[in-house]
C-alpha cells in the first residue's frame, strides 16, 4: 500500500530540485577576469592579494600515483617555506592549495573548478587523463600550469608548460643508446611495449622515427594499465628475434618484463620512459635483473645525481621529511616550484601579477636554469622545452633507486625529428 | 615452437588462476542467484591481507589467516548486507546492485592503503624457474597450475560428496523443494559465499607472484576476465566454470603472443579476445558451454 500522494511527491521533488538550483546558483562564484591594482601599485588578478600568492596542485594521493604525488606536494611544500622564509615573492606570501582528485577526471574536473577563482598558476596536476581533460578550461583561464605528464600532444598551449623533454624524443635518445652502446646495427629488430593512450602513442612516435632512420624495425605490443604480467608479450618479442626492448608504460609493467624476460633467457638491454621506473620496484623480485638490463631515460638527472643544486635539494628534503623516501617526483616538484617562482619574480619585475603577466612572464624566459638539471627555453609553446636528456641505471642503494649513467645529451636527429614533425 | 609451449603453459596458468575466481562466481550463484561483482575486491582484500601479514607470520600463515579472512568477509557480507531475513530468492537481483556498492567501498579502502605501492606476497618461488629443454617455465607458474587443481577438485569433491554438497545442488535445482525438505538455505549459502572468497584469497597468491611483480591497487580487476569465464562456461555450471577459465586462459596468452601476426584486428586485442570468445560461445551455445539444455527461464 503506497500512501505518499504522488502529487505531493511530485511537488517535493521539483521543490528539492529547485533548491539544488538556486544553491548552486549562489555558489557560482566570480571568474575574476578584471585585474586591480594594489597599493604597491602591481596589477593583480585571481589567487594574488597584497599580501599572498596563491599557487594550487590538483595531485594524487590516494591513487595509483599516490606516492610520487606526495613527493611532489611535500618538495613544492619545502620550496614554499624556504621562499617565504627568505621574504616570499614580490613582498608577498606564497601558499600552495592542494587538492587530491586520487586520479580520477571527474573529481580533478571538479576541484578544478573548486579552485581555479583562486589561484594564479598551477605548478602541479597530476595525470595525462586529468591535464587532457582541463586543457581548455586552463587555455580559456590563461592559468600556467605545468602537468606531469609529458605527451607531445599537450605542446602548442600558452598556458600548459610540459617541463623537459616529451616521451617520442626521450625514445630516440633511447634508440640511440642502443645503437652507441648496446652494439645494435642495421636490420635488427627492437620490442617496444608501450600503454594504450597518449603516453605510449607519443613514446612509439619517436621510437619509429628513430628506428626508420637507424635502419632498425619496431615490433610494438600495445598494453593497458591493468596488464602486470607481461609473459605473452615477452614470447612474441622473443619469437620476433628482438635485439632490445623499450617499454613505455608503468612501474609495474618494466618490473614484470624484464622478470619474464629474464627467467626466460632473453637477457637483452631495456630501456624506459622516465615513468616506467620507480624506487619500489628495487625491493621486489626483479630487482637483480633490472640492475642488470634496465636503463631509463630521462629529463631529469639521477637524485643521486653530484648536481649541487640537486644535492642541497636533497639534504634539506631529508631533513624536513626524515624517512621520505627522495624519489624523482621529489626532483620534478621542486624544479616545477622553482620555475614558476621566478615566473612570478619576473612577472613582479614588470609590474603585473595576474594570470596573463605571468604566463608572459614564462614564455619571455628562453633559457631557464634551476640548476637542477638541462636549462629549458619556454619561449615557444609549440616546441618542447628541453631536447637533452640523461641515461639512468637502477641501484638500490642509490637516493631515488637510479644513478646517472650518462649525463644530459641531445640524441643525434632530435633536431630533425622536431623539424619534421612541425 | 617453444614459444608456443610459453603461450599454453602461460594460458593453463592464467586459466587455472581464472577458474579459481570464476568458481567463486558460480558457487555464489547457484546458492543465492546473486552474481557478485565484489568478488574483485574480495581478491584484492586476501592478497592485501598476505601482503602484510607475511613478514610476522611467513608466507604460510599469511596466506592461511588472508584465506580464512577473506572467507569470513564474504560470509559476513551475504550474512550482515545480503541477506536481511529470511532468503527471498527473488531478491537476488537486489542483492546483486548491493553486491557493486560492497566492491566500491573495499575498493575505495583498499586502494586508499595499497596507494601506489607493489606489495610482494613473500611467496616462497621468487623468479626462480625450471627449464626442460628449449622451454622455460616460472616455478610460481607451476605451483599455480599444481595449487590450483588440487583446489578445484577439492571443491568439486565438496559438490558431489558432502551433504553441504548436495544441499547446494538441491537448494540451485528448486529452492522451494529444497526448504520443504528440510534444507537449511542460509546455511549452505553463507557456506558458499565463505568458499568463494577463500578461492580468492587464493587467487590473489598467484595474480601477485613473480611474472607480476607484486599486488598491486588494479590486482582485483583481474575478476572482470574471470567473468566472462563464468558465464560462457553457463553460469550455473562449475565443470563450465574451469573449461571457461581455461579457454579464457589459452585465448589470452595465444592472441597476446601472436600479436603481431594479428594485426588486422588492431593492437591489444588480446584484452578483448576474452569478450569475443565469450560472444562467440554464447551465439552458438546461449546458455554456456555446460548450461543447462532448455533452461528458459520466465
Amino acid at each position: 500500500m503506497n500512501t505518499t500522494h504522488p502529487r505531493r511527491r511530485t511537488a517535493a521533488v521539483a521543490g528539492a530540485l529547485a533548491l539544488l538550483l538556486a544553491a548552486t546558483g549562489c555558489s557560482s562564484k566570480a571568474d575574476g577576469k578584471g585585474a586591480s591594482s594594489s597599493a604597491d601599485g602591481v596589477r593583480t588578478g585571481p589567487g594574488v592579494t597584497a599580501s599572498t600568492i596563491r599557487l594550487g596542485a590538483l595531485t594524487d594521493l590516494t591513487g595509483p600515483y599516490a606516492s610520487l604525488g606526495k613527493s611532489i606536494v611535500q618538495a613544492q611544500q619545502m620550496w614554499a617555506d624556504e621562499t617565504n622564509a627568505e621574504g616570499g615573492i614580490c613582498d608577498r606570501k606564497i601558499e600552495i592549495v592542494v587538492k587530491d582528485h586520487g586520479y580520477d577526471v571527474q573529481k580533478a574536473v571538479t576541484a578544478y573548478a573548486d579552485i581555479a577563482p583562486d589561484v594564479v598558476a598551477l605548478p602541479q596536476v597530476i595525470g595525462s587523463p586529468v591535464v587532457a581533460a582541463l586543457l581548455d578550461d586552463i587555455d580559456r583561464d590563461h592559468m600556467l600550469t605545468f602537468p606531469q605528464a609529458w605527451a607531445a600532444s599537450l605542446l602548442g598551449k600558452e598556458s600548459v608548460q610540459v617541463i623537459g623533454t616529451t616521451y617520442d624524443i626521450d625514445m630516440i635518445a633511447a634508440v640511440d643508446f642502443l645503437t652507441r652502446t648496446k652494439g645494435l646495427k642495421k636490420g635488427d629488430t627492437i620490442g617496444h611495449v608501450y600503454f594504450e593512450g597518449d603516453y605510449g602513442a607519443n613514446a612509439l612516435e619517436g621510437s619509429t622515427w628513430a628506428a626508420q632512420q637507424a635502419g632498425l624495425r619496431i615490433e610494438g605490443q600495445k598494453i593497458k594499465a591493468t596488464d602486470t604480467d607481461l609473459s605473452a608479450q615477452v614470447s612474441a618479442l622473443r619469437q620476433a628475434g628482438v635485439k632490445a626492448i623499450l617499454i613505455s608504460a608503468g612501474p609495474a609493467q618494466t618490473a614484470s618484463l624484464v622478470g619474464v624476460a629474464a627467467s626466460r633467457g632473453l637477457r637483452v638491454p631495456v630501456v624506459s620512459s622516465a615513468p616506467g621506473f620507480a624506487p619500489q620496484l628495487m625491493k621486489t623480485p626483479a630487482a637483480p635483473a633490472l640492475a642488470a638490463m634496465l636503463h631509463i631515460v630521462s629529463a631529469a638527472p639521477a637524485v643521486s645525481s653530484e648536481l649541487a643544486g640537486v644535492r642541497a635539494m636533497v639534504t634539506s628534503y631529508k631533513k624536513k621529511y626524515p624517512g621520505s623516501p627522495v624519489d624523482s617526483g621529489v626532483l620534478s616538484g621542486y624544479n616545477a616550484a622553482q620555475l614558476i617562482g621566478a615566473d612570478l619574480q619576473k612577472a613582479c619585475a614588470a609590474g603585473g601579477l595576474t594570470r596573463e603577466d605571468v604566463v608572459r612572464a614564462h614564455r619571455s624566459r628562453s633559457h631557464a636554469d634551476t640548476g637542477l638539471g638541462s636549462p629549458q627555453d619556454f619561449s615557444d609553446a609549440a616546441s618542447p622545452a628541453a631536447r637533452e636528456t640523461y641515461v639512468l641505471r637502477p641501484d638500490a642503494q642509490a637516493d631515488g633507486g637510479v644513478v646517472n649513467e650518462e649525463d644530459a645529451h641531445k640524441a643525434p636527429g632530435v633536431d630533425e625529428y622536431l623539424s619534421t614533425r612541425g | 615452437m617453444s614459444a608456443l609451449v610459453d603461450d599454453l603453459i602461460d594460458g593453463l596458468a592464467l586459466g587455472s588462476v581464472y577458474a579459481l575466481v570464476a568458481l567463486g562466481f558460480v558457487v555464489i550463484f547457484k546458492a543465492s542467484g546473486v552474481i557478485n561483482f565484489a568478488q574483485g575486491s574480495l581478491l584484492l582484500f586476501g592478497g592485501y591481507l598476505t601482503a602484510v601479514l607475511h613478514d610476522d607470520l611467513g608466507f604460510a600463515g599469511a596466506l592461511a589467516v588472508a584465506v580464512l579472512a577473506t572467507a569470513l568477509l564474504a560470509g559476513a557480507v551475504d550474512r550482515l548486507l545480503l541477506r536481511r531475513g529470511d532468503p527471498d530468492p527473488r531478491m537476488a537481483h537486489v542483492q546483486t546492485i548491493v553486491t557493486i556498492g560492497v566492491d566500491i567501498v573495499l575498493l575505495t579502502d583498499l586502494s586508499r592503503r595499497i596507494g601506489g605501492d607493489l606489495l610482494s606476497l613473500g611467496d616462497p618461488w621468487g623468479d626462480a624457474v625450471v627449464t626442460v629443454g628449449q622451454v622455460t617455465v616460472a616455478e610460481s607458474r607451476i605451483a599455480a597450475i599444481v595449487v590450483s587443481a588440487v583446489a578445484i577438485a577439492a571443491v568439486f569433491a565438496l559438490f558431489r560428496w558432502t551433504p553441504w554438497g548436495l544441499s547446494l545442488r538441491a537448494a540451485a535445482e528448486d529452492t522451494e523443494a529444497a526448504a520443504l525438505m528440510g534444507v537449511r538455505l542460509g546455511r549452505v549459502r553463507m557456506l558458499a559465499w565463505c568458499l568463494a572468497g577463500a578461492l580468492a584469497a587464493l587467487a590473489a597468491v598467484f595474480l601477485a607472484a613473480f611474472p607480476a611483480p607484486g599486488l598491486e591497487r588494479t590486482t582485483g580487476q583481474i575478476a572482470l576476465k574471470a567473468f566472462p569465464a563464468a558465464i560462457l562456461g553457463g553460469m550455473a555450471s562449475p565443470p563450465g566454470a574451469l573449461a571457461g577459465s581455461l579457454l579464457i586462459g589459452l585465448t589470452e596468452a595465444l592472441v597476446a603472443g601472436h600479436q603481431s601476426d594479428l594485426h588486422v584486428l588492431g593492437e591489444g586485442f588480446g584484452d578483448v579476445a576474452p569478450y569475443a570468445v565469450m560472444v562467440l560461445v554464447l551465439l552458438v551455445r546461449p546458455t554456456g558451454l555446460f548450461g543447462a539444455k532448455g533452461a528458459a527461464r520466465v
